[in-house]
């Protein structure tokens, strides 16, 4: 029972886990901080834990292992993302910088510079 | 010096020109829910200047074009992304279909490829029971063990002929695909020619903007690299290598059966090991095919054909019923080879007194030799296991490989939506934009990384800390 209400307050960390894969998805940047404090909190928890509360979450561990190689995988694609965004944000300061990218006036410029 | 109707003029162009840019916002704003779509923006041009006496006079604002704020890179990993995501996606739901055949069903009275397990278990079972009841002439037992191996070899070769029937319904849904690469090549063949007829002078972004859409269709469908040519023509080729368009010219995926299935040809070139496990709906497709379902054949054909063997060879061993010592003939039809073994598993024996439950020379009373056929259960028979383990481990596997696509697609899913985020946010960028856009990527990649290693810390020493139990 105690474990019923519990689970009312805390919902189970697969849920947890799930809804970190859904929100970097989504690069919910607020809502993936806050589950970071939320994880922090649940450390905390766990070193003040007893031993039910251990196994609790020993065993939400297990049910959550599946929801955690997702979120794994996402973490891996999101870098691979930034990756190629970052490349892309060089490539954008390198037009600007060096004019690379294709301006109409650059065809029209009389390249003389009287008018 | 300009004149004042030169000056005039001058206003006049830079009002059009206002104009032409207004009409871009305004179509901007139009097709906002357009798919597809990309933002416009307004490139405004020097018109030719003005020479009076030798001297050069800006003429202010000529032509407007509107060009399409596309980033190839950024929409070439997002091809790349749906391609994995939807050769996924189809493989995923070969999978399921596949897994939910050897899932028993709950509430059913006839048994079904589900119940595999528990057939190897009640044979044997069967068997064991004819041995130790003190009566191994009992007409009820014995007429228990043909039954108990006749919903067996039910089962399994149900189970092969729905791994057949299923195997063909992915090869005319794989055939089907390659009609509609074609159509979607033939057409950005065509659009290539339009943009490079349009392009550099002019504004070829709907062109551009209908290219992308069907580009992001074919890679749906099939796992392609993309090049692009000269005056923003593109060429594109299978992932291995194959080229489907170049520039005007498409070149096409045609079919023919080969071994009982569709083979997928670009000109003569054989290409279907190549899409095999490549990307887009085909590439799943053939996967599973190919690989998956072959798997689970080649694994009912190994269990079909060890258990059909040595129980045969067993009851050819000792004595029936009728006296016959060592030719009481066979149980299950004996298999020649290993590959077709599921799906011709049946049970040749009608007559139960056939059962060579006696050893060889000894008396009809004997149990010997059934208690050798029940000790087959225990015994590692099918490729180093006992029959019970080997099925049990292939529908682990099953269920292992089915979880492992589940979390790639998924992942894969995710990262599309992401890439989409990213390009719809990056459509109409400037530099504020795109740094806001970056910021907000690198603060969501940091804080998920902050929650995996945590909660990776969490599970780590929860684990080691807690002894599991139930919780109620």
């Amino acid at each position: 029972m105690q474990g019923g209400d519990q689970s009312r307050v805390h919902p189970a960390l697969k849920e947890l886990v799930a809804e970190a894969s859904r929100s970097l998805a989504r690069l919910d940047a607020g809502r993936l901080e806050e589950l970071a404090l939320s994880c922090q909190q649940l450390n905390r928890n766990l070193a003040a834990a007893d031993s039910e509360g251990r196994s609790r979450l020993a065993l939400q561990s297990r049910e959550a292992a599946g929801e955690m190689a997702v979120f794994a995988r996402v973490l891996e694609a999101s870098r691979a993302n930034l990756n190629v965004m970052n490349r892309l944000r060089e490539l954008h300061r390198g037009r600007l910088e060096y004019g690379g990218a294709d301006p109409g006036w650059v065809r029209t410029e009389s390249g003389y510079g009287d008018d | 010096m300009g004149t004042i109707s030169s000056a005039l003029s001058l206003i006049s162009e830079g009002l059009n020109a206002d104009q032409s840019a207004l009409n871009i916002v305004a179509n901007n704003v139009a097709n906002a829910n357009t798919t597809g779509y990309t933002k416009e923006t307004a490139n405004f041009s020097e018109a030719q200047p003005l020479y009076i006496n030798g001297v050069s006079y800006g003429a202010g604002v000529g032509d407007v074009t509107p060009t399409s704020v596309r980033d190839r890179v950024l929409e070439e990993r997002l091809a790349q992304q749906q391609q994995l995501a939807s050769a996924s996606g189809s493989r995923l739901s070969a999978l399921d279909t596949l897994q939910a055949l050897f899932t028993p069903a709950s509430g059913s009275s006839s048994s079904t490829a589900g119940d595999i397990g528990s057939d190897i278990t009640g044979f044997f079972d069967s068997l064991s029971s004819l041995a130790n009841s003190g009566d191994p002439s009992s007409s009820s037992l014995r007429t228990n063990v043909l039954s108990t191996a006749s919903t067996l070899a039910g089962d399994i070769s149900n189970a092969a002929a729905s791994l057949n029937s299923q195997r063909s319904a992915l090869d005319q849904e794989a055939s089907g695909v390659a009609g509609q690469v074609n159509a979607l090549t033939g057409a950005i063949a065509q659009l290539n020619k339009q943009i490079q007829s349009t392009s550099p002078n002019g504004d070829a972004a709907t062109l551009e903007d209908q290219r992308q859409q069907d580009l992001s269709s074919l890679s749906q469908l099939i796992g392609i690299n993309q090049v692009t040519t000269e005056n923003n023509g593109l060429s594109i080729t299978t992932t291995s290598g194959q080229l489907l368009v170049s520039e005007g010219s498409s070149y096409q995926l045609t079919t023919g059966m080969s071994g009982g299935v569709t083979h997928f040809y670009v000109g003569t070139t054989d290409v279907t090991s190549q899409l095999s496990g490549g990307g887009g709906t085909l590439g799943g497709l053939l996967t599973a095919r190919d690989q998956d379902i072959p798997n689970a054949v080649a694994s009912l054909d190994q269990l079909a054909y060890s258990v059909s063997t040595q129980v045969n060879a067993l009851n050819n061993q000792g004595t029936d019923l009728d006296g016959d010592n060592g030719n009481a003939g066979n149980i299950f039809a004996e298999p020649t080879q290993v590959a077709g073994s599921a799906a011709s598993m049946s049970v040749v024996m009608t007559d139960p007194n056939h059962i060579a439950a006696a050893g060889a020379g000894e008396g009809t009373g004997d149990n010997s030799n059934a208690t050798a056929m029940a000790n087959l259960a225990n015994q590692s028979i099918v490729n180093g296991q006992t029959p019970t383990n080997y099925y049990s481990a292939f529908v682990t596997t099953l269920g292992s490989t089915v979880s492992g696509v589940e979390t790639e697609n998924t992942a894969q899913n995710a990262s599309v939506t992401q890439l989409q985020t990213q390009n719809n946010a990056l459509s109409g960028v400037n530099e504020n934009d795109e740094a806001s856009a970056m910021t907000t990527f690198e603060r969501s990649y940091q804080a998920a990384s902050q929650v995996f290693t945590m909660l990776n810390t969490l599970m780590a020493s929860a684990m080691n800390l807690g002894t599991e139990t139930t919780v109620t």
